[in-house]
């Protein structure tokens, strides 16, 4: 060969291999929040930077266009390689195939650092569906201001239900003797986040065990029975008397001296309350029913999830391990969403030293425990959540907390709309 | 093919009479067809490639999905009449549509009373009433949840406007939007407040077309202002009042985005009506075939009502 032929055979590989190397991969990712993404801006330039020739396209969108535009590309087989999961929606997900088992990505690779607990949350019929980025509890709310001008204990670990209802009676304040109190002792909803938690920890369930049917056992009729009782005495208000206030602003605004809901709304009562009260959280109280093998945490994850149109499986599982592990730092978890890597979770920083409340750690113990999440495919529908919130079990408790219906008809309504959805 | 040559005789100097019929070679039919209709097809062609791709074939392509289960990323099943079966058999869509009826119940008869009032009032030329104008019409396009946040503070039980002013003539709070029967009325009158203004608009115009030589005849024959109104006004407004019922009957079928804001379909379903069932079903519990269903049962619910008031048009609508 000549000495032209072969400079001109080396020109052409060598053009060949840059072609290679300039060709770009294309990792797309989509998420349910737009400050979600805007946090994780920093993470996906690292990880393009650690990845040349990988960009990544992230789409981020409010969750009432998220899960219907996801569903319409997984109806086209077109999901993005990467996308955030819920709790709730996760087994339906994973039933309609539509979530890699990422069991063979993740190999030999350990997962110590990692809530034990929040990556159970992603395990659906033995595979690892979804990966969690952070979890989230419900905690009971106390005003310790008016904890302290009451005379009362703060709430502990070893607090009864019988030491809560006192301490609501004596928290419940008429100053001016109008028969409205201006300050209750506790505030209630047919809300999930403030209900669901009594129940569990009364060993209550709504749904049998595999999900498929509503069965709501004796143990979560008493619980219910309990918060109905609470709001009978007047101890709580009526939800149709406070209507018209943000459900999350009645804590913050005084208006209830305690409150059951998810952790992350520590974030709205550092905005609303600032130095006005004291505040810290407590565990909800185990119920007088619930067994060692019934009591369980309430605690739900926000995952990761590879799905089954992606083309590039283990970027996109490395996406998913960048944003799931160490490099997101406490400042990207808003407060009382506690990061899936436990060392960040455990750091200063998350745990947030100087703000209220001083007791971060009481969630980091609640996902050390048994954890229940309760749902089930179409759990929206028959619970009652979000866009379809005023009906479903949701809609029932409140007409029970508003007094207009016994818990009896109130539980075989839901129960029959719940299992009229169970079954389609 | 054979040239097809004029038979007429030749004219005066000898040459054929030019005539565009018979000169030229004549085209086929087809031909001549696509000449006259082609060009204008072919500016209508954008206009109805969307009317088929976003009306059409999604309308006809509902109707074939309301006879399955489809839940967008199942496999389609067909399921036959199950699912209007179960719209007729289930308690919670009897309660929907009863919640629809009841709204429109409310909505029609109120936003005719106030805009034919608002009309009545403002159709004059004096220069306030522009300005009135202006300020009834501007809730029908301001932004609808933006309004209804100010709404559901109006609302509220306890820290409510309205309540308040209740207060002041001893009347007891109302939880407007957590009690079932004061929910779907709160609803009402939100919309008639933003709706009345369109209204207004177009009974505005049908009033200016009336002869004012009417009513000062009716002055001079002694009638007085309710006479004129109930005599003359109504009447002669009837073809703009029929036009406005049936906007007001299919709109007030298709209320959405105020439920949405104001009261979530809630307390407990009570005033959840079709529009909002559907769009719960299609896009929150994704079952599109259910919410495909729906519709069709919207649709016909809206066809039947507007083909009633056709039918009792000729009773009282002056042509």
């Amino acid at each position: 060969m000549s000495l032209k032929k072969t400079a001109l055979c080396a020109s052409a590989l060598i053009c060949i291999a840059g072609a290679a190397v300039a060709q770009e991969t294309t990792l797309t990712y989509m998420l349910w929040s737009t400050d979600q993404a805007e946090i994780e801006a920093g993470a996906i330039a690292a990880f393009e930077a650690a990845n040349p020739g990988v960009t990544v396209e992230v789409q981020a969108m409010p969750p009432s266009d998220y899960w219907p535009r996801v569903s319409a590309l997984a109806a086209s087989g077109d999901l993005p390689d990467v996308m955030a999961m819920s709790s709730g929606f996760v087994q339906e997900w994973a039933a309609a195939g539509n979530l890699m088992d990422l069991a063979p990505l993740i190999g030999d690779t350990s997962l110590e650092g990692y809530f034990e607990s929040a990556v159970e949350i992603g395990q659906i019929d033995g595979a690892q569906v979804a990966f969690p980025q952070n979890w989230v509890a419900p905690v009971l709310y106390y005003n310790r201001t008016a904890f302290d001008a009451a005379g009362l204990e703060y709430p502990d670990a070893d607090w009864t239900w019988d030491d809560f209802r006192t301490a609501a009676e004596a928290l419940t304040i008429d100053a001016d003797g109008d028969g409205t109190p201006e300050q209750y002792g506790y505030w209630v909803y047919g809300r999930y986040a403030q209900t669901d938690p009594w129940v569990f920890r009364n060993g209550g369930r709504f749904v049998n065990e595999d999900g498929t049917a509503l069965e709501i056992n004796d143990e979560a009729v008493n619980a219910l029975a309990f918060l109905a009782s609470i709001v009978d005495d007047g101890f709580a208000p009526r939800p149709l008397e406070l209507e018209g206030i943000r459900q999350q602003d009645v804590f913050g605004m005084g208006l209830a001296a305690m409150w059951v809901d998810g952790s992350w709304n520590i974030d709205n009562n550092r905005a609303l309350i600032g130095d006005s009260f004291e505040w810290g959280i407590a565990q909800v109280p185990m119920g007088p029913d619930a067994t060692p093998e019934t009591a369980v945490a309430y605690a739900w994850a926000d995952m990761l999830a590879v799905t089954t149109d992606s083309a590039q499986t283990d970027l996109a599982w490395a996406l998913v391990q960048h944003l799931t592990g160490p490099t997101l730092t406490a400042a990207d978890f808003t407060g009382g969403k506690v990061p899936a890597w436990s060392a960040t979770a455990m750091s200063e920083e998350w745990l947030g030293r100087g703000q209220q409340p001083d007791n971060m750690e009481l969630i980091l113990e609640i996902g050390a425990q048994p954890l229940y999440t309760g749902f089930t495919p179409n759990w929206s529908a028959w619970r009652g959540y979000a866009a379809a919130g005023s009906g479903g079990l949701n809609g029932e408790l409140d007409e029970v907390f508003n007094g207009r219906k016994s818990l009896e008809d109130a539980l075989a309504a839901a129960t029959a709309y719940g299992n009229d959805i169970l079954s389609r | 093919m054979s040239e097809i040559r004029s038979t007429r005789a030749p004219g005066p100097r000898g040459r054929v009479p030019i005539s565009d019929n018979d000169h030229a070679p004549a085209r086929p039919r087809s031909q001549s067809r696509w000449k006259t209709w082609g060009p204008a097809l072919l500016f209508l062609l954008p206009a109805i490639v969307g009317l088929l791709v976003f009306r059409l074939i999604p309308i006809g392509w509902a109707f074939a999905l309301s006879f399955t289960n489809w839940r967008i990323f199942n496999d389609i099943e067909w399921v036959g009449l199950a699912n209007y079966a179960h719209i007729l058999t289930s308690p919670v869509s009897r309660e929907v549509l009863g919640n629809t009826l009841w709204f429109t119940a409310m909505y029609v008869p109120g936003v005719m009373v106030v805009s034919v009032t608002l009309a009545v009032l403002l159709n004059n030329s004096l220069r306030s009433s522009a300005f009135f104008r202006g300020a009834f019409f501007l809730p029908y396009i301001t932004a609808t949840v933006a309004v209804t946040l100010a709404w559901r503070w109006i609302f509220s039980t306890r820290f409510g406007l309205l309540n308040h002013l209740l207060a002041q003539v001893d009347i007891d709070r109302i939880a407007w939007l957590a009690d079932p029967a004061w929910a779907l009325p709160a609803v009402a009158i939100v919309s008639v407040w933003k709706d009345a203004g369109f209204y207004m608009i177009l009974l505005i115009a049908g009033l200016q077309t009336i002869d004012p030589g009417v009513y000062e005849a009716a002055r001079i024959d002694g009638a007085r202002a309710f006479r004129r109104f109930y005599a003359i006004t109504l009447p002669l407004l009837s073809r703009s009042l029929f036009f406005v019922l049936i906007l007001a009957l299919v709109r007030s079928t298709q209320t959405f985005e105020i439920t949405y804001a104001l009261t979530n379909g809630g307390p407990n379903r009570a005033s959840t009506t079709l529009a909002f069932y559907i769009y719960q079903n299609a896009f929150v519990h994704f079952e599109m075939g259910y919410a495909s269903a729906l519709a069709y049962v919207l649709c016909f619910v809206i066809g039947l009502i507007t083909l009633l008031n056709f039918h009792l048009r000729r009773r009282w609508v002056h042509e």
